[in-house]
């Protein structure tokens, strides 16, 4: 576990440097709706971006302005700093206005040896998953013809299996955590999810499966709640100990850089490239999908359920428009449905900030606590 | 029979709305005085504006077109038409299209409550506020939606959603209405993606939009019922072109409110009579303007596009300040809609020719482009260049984060390609309390003064500038 936690604490972490020692190459993407099979069947490496909490923006600043949410800002920051040299490549995808706005700076300064825009379409519709197939066919051919790969079905499938091993793992960390006596803290399911996304596959199952075995008869530490967290890309693991610092362990999650994504897999076609095209985009749970929101809400409610949960909280980093709607919303169900629920708004990778989000935690835990007293939980 | 005042933004306006109806076509300047006289500050000080004496007789054309439209809404009601919410950046012709349905706009609500509302309907984005939603939802519409979600006001049957692809603060919230009010969403997504495949895919999500309307409805859309609003259409493209050459002249003879008023027929009355009648008249006007080399200040000192909204607060202290001033604005980003003619010859093409308009709306066409900084830059220098702009002005309209994330590419290419410099902003289009209207006018002088008059002076790049036309 402890090798997780410190690989998945470094943007260029030793795996990585082991690939590029190979002279192989690695492909950077932002946004779960990027179908990673596709990279790895090319024999790249895909790597998930992640800013880990960078407060500085001073450079990135100078390119996105001060409405554009911190994450994005600094993702754009180490992009322009030269933390993220080492990619060979970047996918972007319209995720949201941001990180749109993000891509197109970071090209606009700094274009990448490779850079292909995946179109991601916000609805579900036939003509929308018709549109998406074509779209991870053209972003297949884009890869194989700079890269000079070949990708055939049978190393699209191998791919595939590939990361269908990772998410079976990644789940069974999630029912070892979700547990009446859990495996592990939410800080380090967040470690140990930031790792998987930017290591080769091979390595995240054995990993992984060597804290699964490390964690069988562990004992959780003392807690007051039993915590959900929803809400924005975050991949703040601080954030999270804080959080679990004062007592409220987090012990489920709706986060882009959690179950979402991973959590369901659905294979419908014996095309590779449909069986991709309509599994990320079907499967996903994100509030830039705009007509989605009871399933995103049946969702929460049902993790809710099966991680017997105490309380929510649902974060957004100031200025994302897709989550700071769709959390009111969440409130709302979530209230209506007497599950208590915490509202928060933070900066991203501000630490500054952890000290007022240690007390609303507090003062929530204490609301948490006074309700189980009365007995009057739904 | 119970009496109370109203509460809702939709109601007070369209009260107020009753009013500016009766009025006459033409006023004296006592005449208005007394009517302005009964209207509380905050109205008295926006309608003064609009009804200064060199565009009241248009003006008032337009407002009555717009209480026509407003109105309209509460008569169709009454009729048992079913009421539907459209954002700007839909073009409104298809509805008007229906027997059965009537559009009406949200940021067009919210603009004429914050010109025409005491208080300039600030109490209904507090109730949006006080709903937990952020405070970096876009004005434009929370306010009227504010008032939807908030008050006792006139609730919409359905509402369409235009944004997916073009903003996503806006798609968002009309997501929450559609839940938090129980009324169908019908959505029309925009590819970022300009290739021909874009392009036809979005007449599929066009075509299934209308298909969607037509069950929601209950009926069906002939060609008459298309045709009756696509030629009309086509007569407001005719003029809208015109009036788009006219700004061309130096001084530049269309008034700067005609701005808001271009777009204000757009997102409201596209393709009816009442359109044609409020663009012939701003045409003729503006002509007029020409022929007698009419302008408000002493001298044009600098020709303004501004690059996507313009403010909205304070119509006085904006438009008419500018003119007076010698600031004449172009037009900004909520005009760049590049009207086309519509083949009426078969409903199949009508129906292309509406799909084709609604990807060329504001934002969907810019922003909601493969490039959210290209697609609006071209547009920008286009403008620029075909006006002869000498200056370009991004507001900065907080919540609009797909356009302040590319601004700064938008200003260093305006300014490499044109060598025309663009000043940003800070504040909310909408909402007074952010940056006082005081403050965007200290910094609009300080630019054209220290910059684009000193360009102008012999630093520029060649670009043409005002006088050398």
């Amino acid at each position: 576990m402890r090798h997780i936690t410190e690989q998945a604490s470094v943007i260029e972490n030793e795996y990585v440097r082991g690939w590029k020692g190979e002279g192989r190459k690695v492909v950077g993407f932002a946004c779960i709706a990027t179908p990673v099979e596709v990279i790895e069947a090319a024999g790249l490496l895909p790597y998930r971006l992640t800013a880990l909490g960078n407060p500085s923006t001073e450079i990135a600043d100078a390119y996105l302005s001060r409405f554009n949410c911190g994450f994005c800002r600094s993702l754009l920051q180490l992009g322009l700093d030269g933390t993220y040299d080492f990619l060979d490549g970047l996918i972007e995808t319209n995720g949201c206005d941001h990180l749109r706005g993000m891509f197109e700076n970071w090209q606009y300064v700094k274009p990448s040896p490779f850079f292909h825009y995946l179109k991601v379409p916000h609805i579900t519709t036939d003509d929308a998953l018709d549109y998406f197939r074509v779209e991870v066919r053209l972003f297949k051919e884009a890869v194989e013809k700079h890269f000079g790969v070949e990708i055939k079905d049978d190393d699209l499938w191998r791919a595939i299996e590939n990361q269908d091993e990772v998410r079976e793992r990644l789940r069974k960390v999630f029912a070892m955590r979700e547990g009446g006596n859990p495996a592990f803290t939410g800080a380090e399911t967040l470690s140990i999810l930031l790792f998987s996304s930017v290591v080769p596959a091979e390595a995240s199952i054995e990993l992984i499966d060597r804290a699964i075995e490390e964690r069988k008869d562990h004992q959780p530490p003392d807690f007051r709640a039993r915590l959900m967290l929803c809400g924005s890309a975050s991949d703040e693991v601080d954030l999270i100990s804080e959080i679990e610092g004062v007592g409220g362990l987090i012990v489920t999650d709706a986060l882009c850089y959690g179950t979402r994504a991973f959590w369901k897999v659905e294979k419908e076609s014996d095309d590779p490239v449909v069986a991709l095209a309509d599994m990320y985009l079907k499967e996903l749970l994100c509030p830039r999908m705009f007509d989605d929101y009871p399933r995103r809400r049946d969702y929460v409610l049902s993790a809710v359920e099966r991680a017997a949960v105490d309380g929510v909280i649902v974060m957004h980093n100031k200025f994302c428009d897709v989550h700071g709607v769709d959390n009111v919303h969440l409130r709302m169900d979530l209230e209506r449905h007497g599950i208590p629920v915490l509202q928060l708004e933070k900066e991203y990778g501000a630490k500054a900030d952890f000290g007022r989000i240690r007390t609303r935690v507090q003062a929530f835990l204490e609301k948490i606590g006074d309700r189980r007293k009365v007995g009057d939980r739904a | 029979m119970k009496t109370s005042a109203p509460v809702g933004l939709f109601d007070r306006v369209s009260s107020m709305l009753e009013i500016i109806d009766r009025l006459p076509d033409d006023m004296s300047d006592e005449e208005l005085e007394g009517v302005l006289g009964m209207l509380p500050a905050d109205v008295r000080q926006s309608m003064g504006a609009i009804f200064a004496p060199r565009v009241r007789k248009t003006s008032i054309t337009f407002m009555k077109m717009i209480a026509g439209w407003l109105l309209g809404a509460r008569r169709a009601r009454l009729e048992g038409k079913k009421i539907i919410i459209v954002p700007f950046n839909f073009p409104p012709e298809l509805i008007h299209a229906f027997d059965t349905m009537y559009p009406i706009t949200s940021e067009i609500l919210s603009t004429l409550g914050v010109m025409g509302l005491e208080g300039q309907g600030e109490r209904y984005w507090d109730m949006a506020m006080g709903l937990g939603l952020p405070d970096h939802m876009c004005s434009s519409n929370t306010i009227e939606l504010g008032s939807i979600l908030g008050s006792e006001d006139f609730k919409p049957n359905a509402i369409i959603s235009a944004a997916p692809g073009g903003c996503d603060v806006n798609a968002k919230i009309h997501e929450f209405v559609s839940h938090y009010l129980d009324i169908p969403q019908f959505i029309l997504e925009k590819p970022v993606d300009d290739s021909v495949r874009g392009r036809e895919q979005y007449s599929k999500y066009y075509r299934k939009l209308v298909a969607d309307l037509e069950d929601f409805a209950g009926e069906e859309l002939t060609e008459a019922k298309l045709r009756r609003v696509a030629e009309k259409a086509n007569e407001c493209t005719e003029l809208c072109l015109e009036l788009w050459d006219l700004h061309k002249a130096v001084p530049c003879p269309v008034p700067n409110i005609f701005s808001l008023f271009t777009y204000g027929v757009r997102f409201a009355m596209w393709g009816t009579d009442e359109a044609v009648g409020t663009l012939q008249e701003m045409v003729d006007l503006s002509k007029k303007r020409l022929e007698e080399k009419a302008y408000p200040a002493e001298k044009e000192v600098a020709r303004c596009v501004w690059a996507y909204t313009s403010y909205y607060f304070d119509v006085p202290n904006f438009f008419n300040w500018m003119e007076e001033n010698g600031f004449t604005h172009l037009g900004d980003g909520l005009d760049f809609f590049f009207p086309q003619y519509v083949d009426t010859s078969s409903r199949d093409t009508i129906i292309e020719g509406m799909a084709e308009s609604a990807w060329n709306m504001p934002m969907t066409r810019q922003v909601g482009g493969e490039s959210m900084s290209v697609s609006w830059m071209e547009d920008v220098i286009y403008a620029c260049r075909e006006l002869g702009a000498n200056c370009a002005i991004f507001c900065g309209h907080h919540s609009c984060k797909q356009t302040w994330s590319v601004a700064s590419i938008l200003r260093t290419e305006l300014m490499k390609r044109t060598g025309i410099p663009m000043l940003v902003l800070q504040g909310d289009a909408w909402i007074k309390r952010m940056t006082p209207m005081s403050v965007v006018q200290d910094e609009i002088n300080e630019f054209i003064r220290n910059v684009v008059t000193r360009k102008r002076r012999g630093r520029g790049r060649g670009v043409r500038t005002t006088g050398e036309a």
